[in-house]
């Protein structure tokens, strides 16, 4: 056994062991903020290849997040080296890519499929189904797109086009919109593309339609995790019912239903209900906190007991953490200013004079995107290095947009989404003037593809020499497979060239950054030679935002922190109508939207590790507001 | 894990050849038909570096088909290969988990399956023949992802291991401390330290005694260290000799296989033992072998193919027959190619090939259990599928229907109805036309068992003839055969086999295996009601009525006496009883002498055939039906 991996069973706690070591079945392990849940988990896959390196079985971990998913897969390498392979880590949606790309060949989808994940794509796709049925005489029209989100929602509950009616029960015109629900998915099928919600749904199916098939992955996968349970949906959660049929035992979730902030999405404390009675599961309670000081654990069992729709006989968070930094009166602050702008230069102020070194790892939690918007720029404004971290489905700048347009267009030549964006953007960048109709009719008319027509078009007019060559890559990369790469290399080393100068656009530094994370991460778990529709379809599934530079402080929305922890965090806008917004104290204070708010809170300020201030304003957007009645329930501020 | 199938196309006399292989497969056929190239189509997909260079592709490997044309831009040479379960979760599941990433399922048999594609095209920038592995899907599509990855084709090889054993075992190649099997065996021995410490010790004095038993050694060996002294001027090294081999390695590595055949002959080593006992060792060796140190070298679960050329060489036709169970019983895939008719005497029907090479290159004829094509899917092809009783399979992934038998004609028209409104209905009419007119060639198990039984004296020899002429019995035989001598058509010199079926099956089905094979054939029958009732049998075999009346003849008079006595052969007939020892032959009456004759049917056909050959005269006073069935087997096709 590896050094690192002896030493970190040695550190377990008692109930952590049991946890790791669990063989006695299906096990529910409700771990609270900071109880250690990662290195039980991580801990418990390097445990189980370690004892038996001289068997081929793999073990199947499912994260929310494809971040915490490399992170996983980091910790392992470190626990088994040699044995990664055995251990197969990633999302929900990538598991389900996988699935479908090595058998979905039974339900007609085959192994290069493109995955849609942004929305443009999607209505595009919409748009288009829309448009041939029209021409078929259908009653249908353009603005029927608008229904995508309603079709989102059915494949979000394995509803079929066939079987939809009955939920769309209380929708006006309901045959059309199922009508139109079975034309988007063939037209996916048509095109031979999968949104997000099609991967869950597609291997669903696969899997129910023919159990030979799940039978062949609980042989392969004798052995599962589950990451943040309580915010799988119920797609996601009858995939795992119906992969793991009447016989399989070796199921281990991580869930802690006080921390669901994924209601919206379908997630639901009674998932966890669900689990245990199923699976007639086992409870391990992992209740002790080792992240936050007291204070901070009593404010949130103070909180949270509010909420009436969480796991009873759920233990109250016990305070672990021994060693701290600062004194006791700095764990919790309680701050009040007169209005958000203050309250957004004061707390850039208190930041600015913590100083550089600490300002990598402290964290600005807000509700909303303007919140923090406010707070970035009074950083800024005080000189202080910051970032608003956000998931992105797609790069910023012009240059990369062109660039995945390029890639796309190279793979599917067939294929004219991509083509204006592929055409303007080099316009832009490049001063040329394409038009891109011209050259959708002129490839059409002549038979020749898009790319080519479009290579040639540009060709004509009068280039720098740098550009001509990029388009001569391009050109190389069209005729020859092969080629891709080198074509791939050429832009790249273009864009690298611009960001060589001094006043280069951060957009694009930041786009590059994240670019050579996703590469590197895609060739560290895909080999070297990835082919390219395998490549775009890794590039889907993750996310465009690069780890953020050192000393520098992150902004988040409280989605955006979850899994994360920082030594100073500062919760803001902790005034009724902020948190909780708006929307869910319209919903009532008993309501499932209040809860949610209150989970969010409970979140938020479960990532501090040593001081944590929560702020408020008397007055927001120069409306008088009320302090939260978080503040209330956790004790820092009496009821009037 | 076994290779069920496998497809080749484009390579050497092979222009595009599918074949299902078994546990033994045995291939025959004339020399240069592309027997060889599937044995190496096999050994070239299951292995990385083949032949001392590269990949051992070279241009002449790649098939052309006109003389001129250049190999550098034919579409390459593919080789695809598909190994299977028989039943679900037949694979160990520790191989099912290491090739997790390659595998397929058949949703509805939940059946594992892999097919590995091999494809060998010019590449111009390496300036050489490049192979690409690739695994596909069900539906022949490549595999992507982490299925595409480099160390699945090694894991697969690993599983497959593939040997190859050609015609020419010689113990002297076989049998050295570096061939593949006897090196391999001998390094995977293991000397306890304790005793390799005392066998050096022991051989160390061992040495120094023998060096002193000669003093000019120890002269010899200081003269010949002046060399040291010459090369390093300072220092002194030294010389010694070395009588005796260091270690045990340089034993082992001298160990010689001795053999005597008979308890009290000598012990020879296997060198000096004839060709026959060489080529016998180097094929039990490979069972050591695998016994030994397959797990060990590859995986507990491997399982080896072996290509196996002419096990027969150098052996008696006694040995050749007992050789079967032996090769048979090697653990293992075998795909063997064959001469021997001995050989061959005791190979189930099913696992024999049929090589030829034609106008299109090589081809394959045997007795398939089952029949195949490909027609896309519409949803009432289920229900048809379903209510067959089993005798329809449907494969949706790889869009394959395949029938367990003949495919009679009212489940044909049901499927045809299956397609009835479909757009390409004339098309996938015409591959259903062609399913059920194959199918029409398949020989129930029953049948063949039946063969199996009785034909075993002329089982082995039959497949190797050119042509087939099927009689009632042994008189028939000999006639015939002396006919054709007397005809100037010796039957043997022009490799025709005449099967007498009385005793060896019904003629029917020799027909109908005829057929399958590819066999031309004639018969003739007695015109008894007996030998009309063979010729009604074979026409109920789906022969067209007018291909039954040209091929079978049947004798006009009645049975044999009958018709020799009607043409005019009374005289000769007697004067043959009279040779053969019957005294009144001369005398006896007509129905004495049909009597008489029949008494002695075998006895009289024997001498009758020995005169007919000589007397090329009295061969034309045969009867007509006898003469043309001779002289149709001339240009028989």
């Amino acid at each position: 056994m590896e050094i690192a991996l002896e030493t970190a069973l040695a550190k377990l706690t008692d109930i952590q062991r049991q946890a790791v070591l669990w063989d006695q079945g299906p096990l529910m392990v409700l771990a609270g903020p900071g109880s250690g849940k990662t290195q039980v988990l991580t801990c418990r896959i390097g445990q189980l290849l370690d004892a038996s390196r001289d068997q081929n079985f793999r073990v199947l971990a499912l994260t929310f997040t494809n971040k915490a998913a490399d992170e996983m897969k980091c910790r392992v390498a470190v626990f088994v080296p040699g044995l990664e392979e055995r251990a197969t880590i990633g999302t929900f949606h990538s598991f389900c890519a996988q699935i479908l790309r090595q058998h979905g060949v039974h339900l007609g989808i085959n192994p290069d499929f493109a995955i849609y994940s942004s929305d443009d794509d999607r209505k595009a796709v919409l748009e288009d189904a829309l448009r041939t049925a029209q021409t078929e005489g259908k009653r249908v029209s353009l603005d029927d797109v608008k229904y995508l989100a309603i079709i989102d929602r059915l494949k979000s509950k394995l509803i079929e086009p066939s079987v939809c009616l009955h939920a769309l029960a209380g929708v006006v015109d309901r045959d059309r919109v199922a009508e139109i629900y079975q034309l988007y998915e063939q037209e996916l099928r048509r095109v031979n593309a999968l949104d997000f919600n099609s991967l869950i749904f597609e291997a669903y199916r696969l899997i129910s339609t023919f159990p030979a098939i799940a039978a062949r992955y609980r042989k392969s996968y004798p052995h599962w995790l589950i990451d943040e349970f309580q915010d799988t949906n119920s797609a996601q959660f009858r995939l795992v019912r119906t992969l793991a049929g009447n016989d399989f035992r070796s199921l281990f979730a991580v869930a802690d239903d006080d921390q669901i902030i994924y209601e919206w999405n379908g997630a639901n404390f009674k998932q966890i209900q669900s689990f245990l009675a199923d699976f007639a599961a086992q409870v391990i309670q992992l209740p002790t906190n080792y992240r936050c000081p007291a204070a901070i654990v009593e404010a949130a069992n103070r909180l949270v007991v509010y909420n009436a729709q969480r796991t009873t006989s759920k233990k109250p968070l016990i305070a672990g953490k021994t060693d701290l930094k600062y004194p006791a009166s700095e764990h919790i602050r309680l701050v009040v200013f007169e209005s958000d702008a203050e309250e957004a230069s004061e707390i850039a102020k208190e930041i600015a004079e913590r100083g550089r070194a600490r300002w990598g790892s402290t964290a600005v939690l807000g509700r909303t995107k303007a919140l923090l918007e406010q707070m970035n720029k009074a950083l800024h404004e005080h000189n202080v290095l910051s970032v608003i971290a956000q998931r992105r489905d797609d790069f910023l700048s012009a240059q990369f947009r062109w660039l995945v347009a390029v890639l796309r267009q190279l793979a599917r030549p067939l294929d004219r989404r991509d083509l204006a964006v592929l055409i303007e953007a080099f316009n832009r960048l490049t001063g040329l003037a394409v038009s891109v109709q011209q050259v959708i009719t002129e490839a059409e008319t002549t038979g020749r593809s898009y790319i080519a027509i479009w290579l040639e078009t540009a060709g004509r007019q009068s280039l720098k020499q740098s550009v001509a060559d990029l388009l001569t890559l391009i050109a190389g990369a069209a005729n020859d497979a092969s080629l891709v790469k080198t074509a791939l290399d050429g832009i790249l080393a273009d864009i690298a060239r611009e960001l060589a100068v001094p006043d280069a656009d951060p957009d694009l530094a930041e786009d590059m950054a994240a670019w050579r994370e996703i590469s590197r991460d895609i060739s560290s778990h895909l080999g070297r030679n990835v082919p390219l529709d395998q490549f775009l379809q890794e590039l889907q599934l993750r996310s465009k935002e690069p780890t953020p530079k050192p000393d520098t402080v992150t902004l988040m929305t409280i989605h955006g922190a979850k899994g994360r922890e920082f030594d100073f965090v500062y919760v803001i806008g902790l005034a009724e109508d902020i948190m909780p917004s708006f929307q869910s104290k319209k919903k009532g204070g008993q309501s499932p939207e209040m809860e949610e708010e209150r989970r969010n809170c409970f979140v938020a300020i479960t990532r501090t590790k040593e001081c944590l201030v929560l702020s408020r304003g008397r007055s927001y957007r120069g409306w008088q507001k009320e302090p939260s009645r978080f503040l209330v329930e956790m004790g820092l501020v009496n009821p009037d | 894990m076994r290779i069920a199938s496998l497809r080749i196309e484009n390579f050497r006399s092979i222009k595009a050849l599918d074949l299902e292989l078994g546990e033994t497969t045995v291939f025959i056929g004339p020399n240069n038909s592309g027997k060889t190239a599937i044995l190496d189509a096999v050994r070239i997909a299951l292995t990385r570096r083949w032949g001392q260079r590269g990949t051992g592709f070279t241009e002449y490997d790649v098939h052309l088909a006109k003389e001129n044309d250049d190999p550098k831009s034919s579409p390459g040479v593919v080789i695809e290969l598909r190994t299977e379960e028989t039943v679900a979760d037949e694979w160990p599941d520790g191989m099912q988990q290491s090739l997790d990433n390659i595998s397929q399922t058949d949703p509805v048999t939940g059946k594992s399956f892999i097919t590995l594609n091999v494809q060998c095209a010019w590449s111009e920038p390496d300036g050489c023949f490049q192979p690409v592995w690739t695994f596909l899907n069900a539906a022949r599509k490549p595999l992507v992802g982490g299925s595409a990855r480099r160390v699945n084709i090694e894991r697969f090889w690993q599983y497959v291991p593939v040997f190859y054993l050609g015609a020419l075992r010689d113990a002297d190649d076989e049998f050295t401390s570096r061939s593949q099997f006897w090196g391999r065996l001998l390094k995977a021995m293991e000397i306890p330290p304790k005793l390799e410490g005392r066998v050096q010790q022991v051989l160390d004095r061992l040495n120094t005694r023998l060096l002193k038993a000669d003093p000019r050694l120890a002269e010899i060996a200081d003269t010949l260290s002046g060399a040291t002294r010459v090369a390093a001027r300072d220092r002194e090294g030294g010389v010694n000799l070395r009588l005796v081999p260091l270690k045990s390695w340089d034993l082992l590595s001298k160990a010689e296989i001795i053999l005597r055949n008979e308890p009290d002959w000598p012990w020879l080593p296997l060198q000096r033992h004839g060709q026959g006992m060489q080529s016998l060792s180097v094929i039990f060796l490979f069972q050591a072998f695998v016994k030994h140190l397959l797990a060990e070298l590859y995986e507990p679960e491997s399982v080896p193919v072996l290509a196996l050329e002419e096990p027969e060489t150098h052996l008696h036709p006694q040995a050749a027959r007992t050789l079967w169970s032996h090769v048979s019983k090697l653990p293992g895939q075998k795909i063997i190619t064959t001469h021997s008719p001995y050989f061959v005497q005791h190979v189930p029907f099913r696992d024999l090939r049929i090589v030829r090479l034609t106008e299109n290159g090589t081809e394959i004829q045997w007795l398939p259990p089952s029949f195949s094509a490909m027609i896309p899917h519409v949803p009432a092809l289920d229900a048809t599928v379903a209510n067959s009783g089993g005798l329809l399979t449907y494969e949706r992934a790889s869009q394959t229907l395949t029938v367990a038998g003949k495919l009679e004609e009212a489940l044909y028209r049901n499927l045809l109805t299956c397609f009835g409104n479909n757009a390409d209905r004339a098309m996938i009419h015409g591959v259903l036309r062609q399913l059920r007119d194959r199918s029409l060639l398949f020989i129930p198990d029953e049948e063949l068992r039946a063969l199996e039984t009785f034909a075993r004296r002329v089982r082995g020899e039959i497949f190797f003839a050119a042509r087939w002429m099927i009689v009632e019995g042994q008189a028939e035989y000999l006639l015939l055969h002396g006919l054709g001598q007397g005809l100037g058509y010796d039957l043997d010199e022009h490799g025709v086999s005449v099967i007498d079926a009385q005793n060896n099956g019904s003629p029917d089905t020799f027909a109908a295996v005829a057929r399958a094979l590819g066999i031309p054939w004639c018969a003739v029958f007695d015109g008894d009601d007996a030998g009309r009732s063979y010729v009604t049998k074979i026409a109920a075999r789906d022969f067209e009525a007018a291909f039954v009346a040209a091929r079978c003849k049947t004798l006009p008079a009645g049975n044999l006496e009958q018709q020799l006595l009607t043409d005019g052969l009374e005289p000769d007939l007697r004067q043959v009883l009279q040779a053969i020892g019957q005294v009144d032959a001369l005398t006896m009456d007509q129905p004495a002498l049909e009597r008489c004759l029949r008494a002695h049917k075998t006895r009289y056909a024997a001498e009758l055939a020995h005169r007919i050959a000589a007397d090329p005269s009295m061969a034309l006073r045969m009867p007509q039906a006898l003469r043309d069935a001779v002289m149709s087997l001339r240009g028989l096709a």
